[in-house]
């Protein structure tokens, strides 16, 4: 039974995956102009027309629109994700390296947002309406409301700029030239791109696990946990938190899928050589297989997040079974 | 305390929701006795302040309800405990089977974990023993196979299944006195039957409450039966006595609504316990009413040895 | 609660004074926001209330046109969003069966695709004025609505009043638009207002990548060009917090808004069963 759920699962992915390749090729190639043109156009202004040949040739812009698709799609399949115009080497190794360093900050930010988000928003679901709820609600709006990008720049400007306790940027200091690159030195560099992460993700944690402990709170189980004479916080973490907890699964879900777009603004304005900035530097040089190559990375990621979430789900909610699509 | 004073005593008890439209009273002014070892009908239909009073008792109404007037447990007014202790009277003096034996265990808890942990509470026995406690208590309300089950999540139990474990999980501490809110709704009538046999097997010589709205489950277990009717106890008195000779024209309108009686509705509708009528709630739906009726609120007169109603028509 | 009206009319309030900003720009801005009008990188002073940037452009000026592209940006966007999301969640939603399905699929393989890179690379290849950036945005986010609304939706198809207008004789078109939309409008208009609001800072935000219409003012170009000429570094915070702080303001005001208007719409109380 699991193991053909899982299968069909998977196939639904993949075919969801194969629609959103040939999406992307279509939109990408379908279109007015052609992306080699784009990028020579950076470079220079009028591209001599052997340039424009011999780039063409190279990327197998001349055959026809058929042979690209199928070329382009195995290639996927394989491995070849295509060939980046700026750093003349192949998508898929530069997007993995840079994919490292992102994970560098975006995990050990995602997991405090979570701890955070939990421990919170489950307190303030519980005491409904108490100072400390409504304080923190509005708070959480408050931020909510921050243009990421602008409260990367407040974060950078206070607290590297004005007040000087942590460096303007990049993920090591020179020193590392001569020294070569020590962990206390990037873990200093990281601090504020993982603080500016974790500000961006905590609230939606927050009011996911908000609203989950309040429709908990309201449950006939907890009327009778309290029935049996147990106190205020043993109740909410025996019985409330692991139950308003089960959505979390999908939220973890989505925050790895909106990985990509939380890390462009923080990467651009810190200066951390993730994934993010490389989408950043694509845009500027208009590097579309490269582009190209981010935009597919982030689907796999989330298709394969969804698909992980699923899996999981079944063994945190003794009332699901694989196999259905019961999840909330 | 003598041996022939009341276990639990409700007096003036009076409840109240703010909404955004008025205060709903759902109780108002409710006098009740329990002696020890007695069981008490409270038969009413939903929305008449039954549940609210069974879960008044207990103190486990919403915390901005208001409410007013005293409960006496064993001469210990129970509305002005502080919280730890009204926590050692839940669970180990009082306990309550909740309506709603679907929603009332934890779904992410086993269900032999859910009772240990009364037991661990109250009775102080721990890990396996208290386990062991728990699927003794199972056992004791005729689940078959009781180790296995105790390891089991309640979406695994029947419906009459986790009504018995409700009642394990009430009766896990041994109170002197149990609250059941309909323990027999929504289940056929062979299952109804078994659970009121056990439920009256498990309670010998305990005070029972018994919320109902099914009067021939309060005929067979009640020694006493309180009619409730919009938030007011509007008759009382020994089963036999107010089933066969009902005072109220309430009572007699619901008897006569029973199949077996003929199975004729009362007319009209509850009234709105946000602005109550002055006079007799049940009023503007009785056929007998008079003049007074209208304007004066009755209070309980004796009918009969230990019988009173709510009624002019006595006054 | 004292505290959720006023929210309400405060950020109303904000809101329609941003559009007034918006509207009547050319009359109160006091210079033109392309023409140069002083020293560069001027600290504020009293004709130059911002200071100027590297082109020497008046920044209050540029900050005051900066609001139509916003508004635009935001409202347009909303509505196409909100429009496309209610119609196609209408239609999924009242016919059921292989439509539904058909539509839940399609939704199903395009959310796999993220939305803010898809725009992104939509936005390189285009280069879209910010009118077409605001209908891409609108219809790339409706997909996310279409879900919740096709729910509300599915369960008012076979409530009573409407299965009773059907069997009358009406038509489909008919009770759609007379009986089911009505009763979505109050969730559609909070959808609307925080599409409005997520879009703003997206649209703001493609302005700081570089993506960005040139020939229309925006504060997300402004700060990047702040940072781009060292505003960080040499410390023009006249240039750099303005733009940024008009965004938030506007973001807040919006979801003050939704937020407020969410909280009337969704009864919490919990009826105790008596």
């Amino acid at each position: 039974m699991r193991a053909a759920y899982l299968l069909r699962r998977l196939l639904y992915s993949a075919v969801a995956f194969g629609i959103s390749v040939t999406i992307m090729f279509v939109i990408l190639r379908l279109m007015p102009g052609d992306y080699i043109t784009l990028y020579l156009e950076g470079i220079y202004v009028i591209a001599p027309p052997e340039v424009v040949q011999a780039y063409n040739h190279a990327y197998g812009i001349d055959r026809p629109l058929i042979d690209q698709y199928f070329s382009y799609f195995l290639g996927i399949l394989q491995g070849d994700w295509g060939y980046s115009l700026s750093y003349s080497r192949p998508v898929l190794d530069v997007i993995s390296e840079k994919l490292v360093w992102t994970l560098v900050i975006l995990l050990p930010a995602t997991i405090l947002s979570i701890i955070a988000g939990i421990a919170i928003g489950a307190y303030s679901g519980w005491r409904r309406g108490s100072k400390a709820d409504v304080a923190l609600l509005n708070g959480m709006i408050f931020l909510r409301a921050i243009p990421s990008y602008w409260l990367a720049l407040m974060i950078l400007l206070v607290f590297a700029f004005y007040l000087g306790l942590f460096p303007l940027g990049g993920y090591v200091s020179l020193s590392a030239l001569d020294t070569g690159i020590d962990p206390l030195d990037v873990l200093n560099h990281a601090a504020l791109p993982i603080f500016t992460l974790f500000l961006f993700s905590v609230t939606g944690t927050y009011y996911l696990m908000r609203n989950s402990m309040l429709m908990t709170a309201g449950e006939d189980y907890i009327v009778t946990a309290r029935a049996k004479g147990l106190d205020d916080m043993t109740i909410l973490r025996r019985h409330a938190l692991k139950n308003a907890m089960l959505p979390m699964v999908t939220r973890v879900a989505l925050q790895c899928a909106g990985m990509l777009t939380g890390s462009i603004f923080v990467e651009t304005i810190f200066s951390w050589p993730g994934i993010g900035m490389l989408t950043f530097e694509a845009l500027q040089v208009r590097d579309l297989p490269l582009l190209q190559g981010i935009l597919l990375m982030d689907t796999l990621i989330v298709i394969v997040a969804n698909i992980g979430a699923d899996m999981i789900y079944p063994f945190v909610d003794p009332r699901v079974e694989v196999g259905n699509d019961a999840r909330a | 305390m003598r041996m022939d004073d009341p276990l639990l005593c409700v007096r003036g008890l009076k409840v109240g929701f703010p909404t955004a439209d008025g205060v709903v009273k759902a109780s108002n002014i409710v006098d009740l006795t329990i002696r020890a070892g007695e069981t008490l009908a409270l038969l009413g239909e939903t929305g008449s302040g039954k549940t609210v009073l069974g879960m008044a008792i207990l103190r486990l109404l919403q915390p901005n309800t208001r409410i007013e007037g005293e409960i006496l447990y064993r001469g210990r007014d129970l509305l002005s405990l502080p919280q730890e202790e009204m926590q050692k009277v839940r669970g180990r003096e009082i306990a309550v089977v909740l309506q709603n034996s679907g929603t009332s265990l934890n779904p992410v808890l086993r269900v032999g974990d859910q009772i240990a942990e009364a037991i661990t509470l109250h009775r102080g026995l721990k890990g396996a023993e208290a386990e062991a406690a728990a699927v003794e208590l199972l056992d004791q309300v005729r689940i078959t196979d009781p180790a296995r089950m105790a390891r089991e999540y309640p979406h695994r139990f029947s419906g009459g299944m986790r009504e018995r474990a409700l009642i394990a999980l009430a009766l896990a501490c041994n109170p002197s006195f149990l609250i059941a809110d309909e323990p027999t709704r929504g289940l056929d009538a062979v299952t109804k039957r078994e659970i009121l046999n056990l439920f009256s097997e498990v309670n010998r010589g305990r005070s029972v409450l018994f919320i109902t709205h099914d009067i021939e489950a309060a005929a067979s277990l009640a020694a006493r039966v309180a009619v409730m009717y919009a938030g007011e106890i509007i008759e009382i008195g020994p089963v036999d006595a107010v089933l066969s000779s009902p005072a109220h024209p309430y009572t007699r309108g619901l008897l006569e609504s029973l199949p077996a009686k003929g199975m004729r509705p009362i007319p009209g509708s509850a009234p709105s316990l946000i602005a109550p009528p002055p006079g007799c709630r049940f009023f503007p739906r009785c056929s007998c009413g008079a003049g007074r009726c209208e304007i004066e609120h009755p209070g309980l007169v004796e009918v009969g040895p230990g019988h009173y109603a709510r009624c002019m028509l006595y006054d | 609660m004292p505290g959720r009206n006023t929210a309400l009319y405060l950020s109303l309030g904000v809101v329609l004074a941003y559009c007034a900003v918006a509207l009547s720009a050319p009359v109160i801005a006091p210079f033109d926001p392309f023409v140069i009008s002083g020293p560069p990188l001027a600290p504020p002073d009293a004709t130059h209330l911002l200071g100027t940037n590297d082109l020497s452009q008046d920044i209050f000026s540029r900050l005051i046109w900066g609001t139509r592209a916003t508004m635009v940006l935001g409202f347009l966007g909303a509505v196409v969003s909100v429009v496309m999301g209610t119609a196609v969640g209408i239609v999924a939603g009242y016919y059921g069966g292989r439509v539904d399905e058909a539509v839940m699929r399609f939704l199903d393989v395009m959310m796999t695709i993220p939305f803010f890179p898809l725009l992104l690379v939509l936005t390189i290849f285009f280069r879209p004025g910010i009118y077409v950036t605001a209908v891409i945005m609108g219809l790339l986010g409706g997909l996310g609505s279409v879900r919740i609304i096709r729910s509300q939706v599915l369960s008012l198809a076979v409530a009573d009043f409407v299965v009773g207008t059907k069997a009358l004789g009406a038509r489909d078109g008919y009770i759609m638009a007379r009986h089911i939309l009505p009763n979505v409008l109050p969730l559609v208009g909070v959808k609307f207002v925080t599409s409005a609001q997520h879009f703003m800072l997206v649209g703001i935000g493609l302005g700081f990548l570089g993506m960005g219409d040139p020939n229309v003012v925006d504060w997300g170009q402004m700060i990047e060009r702040a940072s781009k000429n060292g505003g960080i570094v040499l410390g023009l915070w006249w240039w750099l917090i303005p733009p940024g702080l008009a965004v938030t303001v506007i973001s807040l005001a919006l979801a003050w808004f939704a937020y407020a208007c969410e909280e009337r719409i969704n009864p919490r109380f919990q009826v105790m069963r008596v």
